[in-house]
């Protein structure tokens, strides 16, 4: 009965119906169901959805005035690990908290370890969702509060395909 | 035109024989023991055509079945595997030079004669055929591999089978060989 | 009867018109494998040539995308893929390795793919006359257009003949690239290609004891169970029992050519965990385009070989089960050049079905697999076939 059971490929023919199974699935109804059933998506046209904690790109954030809010406390330049935040304390007229007049961020170091994030006592600066962060030149890694190429307000312009960032009404920099 | 293909059908016999001697030619001339090889399946390949130029199809598919595809590739398999390049200094091959141009002299005039007697006189006048009972229901040239089987095996079912002891003993001797040296 | 003209202007035709259908089948087969294991691991397969997001396809999958379908050009815009394929390969760099030997780095590809596309001279596609040219035609007017392009009686031995030259181009190739890697994939595949000739060889010889002709016309007619008049001009038919030692050398016939044309679950020569990629690790260019030319047509050669023995060839049911269909029938009675296609696509299906549903075997495990199953098995089979003609 041993031989019989080593003679006959019943394991390979239980595999190749479970992979028929999802072969005719998958052609069959593939463009038909309401729900998607594959794992893969066409990228660029589609948004990704991504997990709420994810950690992307740091961001700073402005409150409902357009003020921003960063109070220079320097926690977070504190406690980064790699120290790769540099903040320039400042006054500016009609407010009395201090002012940022330099928030230097460089991000080819930076671990994203959101440490920063939650030493942040007022809620002024995030991880946010994008993760296209490729650039063509070396320098447009150290994003400042203005640069050309991106700064630290908005998304990189290399992630304007990236619906989940901008189109995305769970995304924090959804417009 | 037709008279021109029908021309160049009734010698490719001769084209691919030559072809065959110039790969056996470059068999023995060239200096990697590769190219040697590569050369001989050329020539395994050559003599397998020229089978079929002369319709005895089952031959030259046999030619091909075994030479080319069996034990040239065994050649090549041993070749690949031993590095030939240091016997380069020993000489070892010229010991056989003096012996063997006498020998390969006496070949070509064997060759020459046999040549001379039966391609350009007339044919022999007694063909190796099958007897004519053995023949019965079979269309020879067009069922070529029925009639090689037929002569095999019911009109030299003998020689045959000492040819397979032959292979058999040549079997055991390697089996012999390999084990003794194993022991060893 | 034809004049020696005539039959080389239908020879030239003849082998234009097979080859270009090759030719057409292997670049379609590259895509179908991208697709077929895409859905196997639920996935979409190649859904594009180059990553466009503007334009006119890109604007209607975004719509489609917003109507929570997969968009319908998804099925199609992966079809470029096959032409950006070829066209990659024409145009990248030929490179040959340093100290290479390079006449056999040249001619091995060469040595590969002229075998694999040689098989296909004595297949036979359809038993018959397809079409008949009509009598304007200059040359060839008036001439039938055969389903076959040659019909020797030695057919089945030609094909094994020229099936193990193929092998050659492997071994020296790994040989020449002057590299380990290679080396060692050349000769891993030459073991495991001579190796399962053997029984490769004697899952045919069922086919052969059954019949007792070579002829591949012959061959695939009677193993279809209808009745058939030889050359002598008797009138056979194969016995119905005889499906048993059919059915399982099918089988057997379909994993013996795994195994000879280097494909998954037995791709040792070119297994990427351990050996870069084998055998064409230095190629690069057209070079390593034609081995991989040969290798789908060596894909396509095996699936004609099996459908055209075992799987009833031009007619509908396999394994000699042909009979059970009434001669009344008007389409499935008839052998018919889909038939034999669809069965020749579907074993292509199952190549790429087993690709994506087993791993592959380690070399101890293939070599016992060929040497102490498959070997006994087959004969055991074979003796069962000519017990079978003996008696019935």
């Amino acid at each position: 009965m041993s031989i019989l059971k080593k003679l006959l490929p019943l394991d390979i023919a239980s595999g190749m119906k479970l992979t028929g199974k999802y072969f005719g699935r998958n052609f069959l109804q593939a463009n038909r169901s309401k729900k998607h059933i594959h794992i893969t998506v066409e990228y660029p046209e589609t948004p990704i959805s991504i997990a709420p904690r994810f950690r992307g790109r740091l961001q700073m954030l402005r409150d409902e005035q357009g003020e921003i809010k960063c109070v220079c406390c320097l926690a977070c330049e504190k406690i980064c690990p790699t120290q790769v935040i540099t903040i320039s304390k400042g006054k500016k007229e009609g407010r009395k908290t201090p002012f940022p007049t330099r928030y230097d961020f460089e991000m080819e170091r930076c671990i994203f370890c959101e440490f920063c994030v939650e030493s942040c006592g007022f809620d002024s600066i995030i991880l946010n969702h994008q993760f296209e962060l490729a650039a063509y030149n070396r320098e447009d890694f150290s994003i400042g509060m203005e640069g050309q190429f991106q700064d630290m307000f908005r998304v990189s312009p290399v992630g304007q395909h990236s619906i989940s960032s901008t189109k995305n009404p769970d995304s924090p920099d959804y417009t | 035109m037709n008279a021109l293909f029908i021309t160049i059908g009734q010698n490719l016999f001769f084209v691919f024989g030559l072809l065959a001697c110039a790969g056996a030619a470059a068999m023995v001339l060239s200096k990697s023991a590769v190219h040697s090889v590569l050369s001989f399946l050329f020539s395994m390949i050559m003599v397998a055509a020229c089978f079929l130029c002369l319709s005895a199809e089952f031959l030259g598919m046999a030619q091909l079945l075994i030479y080319a595809g069996g034990i040239v590739v065994l050649f090549l398999f041993v070749v690949m595997l031993v590095e030939l390049t240091k016997y380069k200094e020993k000489s070892l091959f010229a010991l056989q030079t003096k012996w063997s141009i006498p020998l390969i002299l006496v070949a070509m005039a064997t060759f020459a004669y046999t040549m001379k007697s039966n391609l350009f006189n007339a044919p022999a006048s007694v063909a190796l055929t099958l007897p004519p009972d053995l023949v019965q229901g079979l269309s020879v040239s067009a069922q070529n591999a029925q009639s090689v089987s037929r002569g095999l095996f019911a009109g030299f079912l003998l020689p045959l089978e000492i040819l397979s002891v032959i292979l058999l003993v040549s079997l055991v001797g390697a089996l012999v060989l390999a084990k003794s040296e194993r022991v060893a | 009867m034809m004049t020696p003209v005539q039959q080389v202007v239908m020879a030239i035709i003849q082998i234009t018109v097979l080859v270009s259908i090759i030719l057409l089948i292997v670049p379609l087969m590259t895509f179908a494998e991208r697709k077929v294991i895409g859905y196997i691991q639920v996935r979409l397969g190649a859904t594009r040539q180059a990553g466009g997001i503007r334009g006119f396809a890109a604007g209607i999958n975004k719509l489609s995308w917003a109507m929570g379908r997969i968009p319908i050009l998804s099925f199609f815009r992966g079809l470029p893929v096959f032409a950006a394929d070829g066209l990659k390969l024409l145009l990248k760099e030929d490179i040959v390795p340093d100290r290479a030997d390079r006449f056999v780095f040249v001619i091995a590809p060469v040595i590969c793919m002229i075998p694999a596309f040689a098989t296909f001279a004595v297949i036979c596609f359809y038993p018959g006359t397809l079409f008949t040219f009509p009598t304007t035609f200059p040359i060839i007017g008036g001439l039938p257009f055969t389903g076959f392009l040659t019909d020797i009686n030695v057919g089945l031995l030609y094909i094994m003949a020229v099936g193990s030259i193929g092998v050659y181009g492997i071994v020296l190739g790994g040989w020449a690239s002057n590299s380990k890697y290679p080396l060692l994939g050349g000769l891993r595949s030459a073991a495991q290609i001579i190796s399962y000739e053997i029984p490769l060889s004697l899952s045919l010889l069922v086919a052969v004891v059954l019949s007792g002709t070579l002829n591949f016309r012959e061959l695939s007619l009677y193993l279809a169970g209808v009745p058939m008049v030889t050359a002598a001009g008797e009138i056979v038919q194969m016995p119905l029992i005889a499906a048993i030692p059919l059915f399982f050398g099918f089988f057997f016939y379909i994993t013996c050519g795994f195994a000879e044309t280097n494909r998954v679950p037995f791709d040792l020569a070119e297994a990427e965990t351990e050996l870069v990629s084998g055998f064409h690790t230095e190629y690069s260019g057209m070079k390593f385009a034609w081995f991989m030319l040969a290798e789908y047509a060596n894909m396509m050669a095996v699936s004609a070989i099996a459908a055209g023995f075992f799987l009833g060839g031009h007619y509908l049911l396999p394994f000699g089960l042909q009979r059970f269909v009434p001669d009344s029938i008007p389409f499935l009675a008839q052998p018919s050049l889909l038939f034999f296609f669809g069965k020749v696509f579907f074993l292509l299906f199952t190549f790429l079905w087993v690709r994506a549903t087993l791993p592959r075997y380690r070399y101890d495990q293939l070599m016992s697999v060929g040497w102490k199953w498959l070997i006994p098995v087959t004969l055991v089979n074979l003796v069962i076939a000519a017990t079978i003609r003996l008696i019935f």
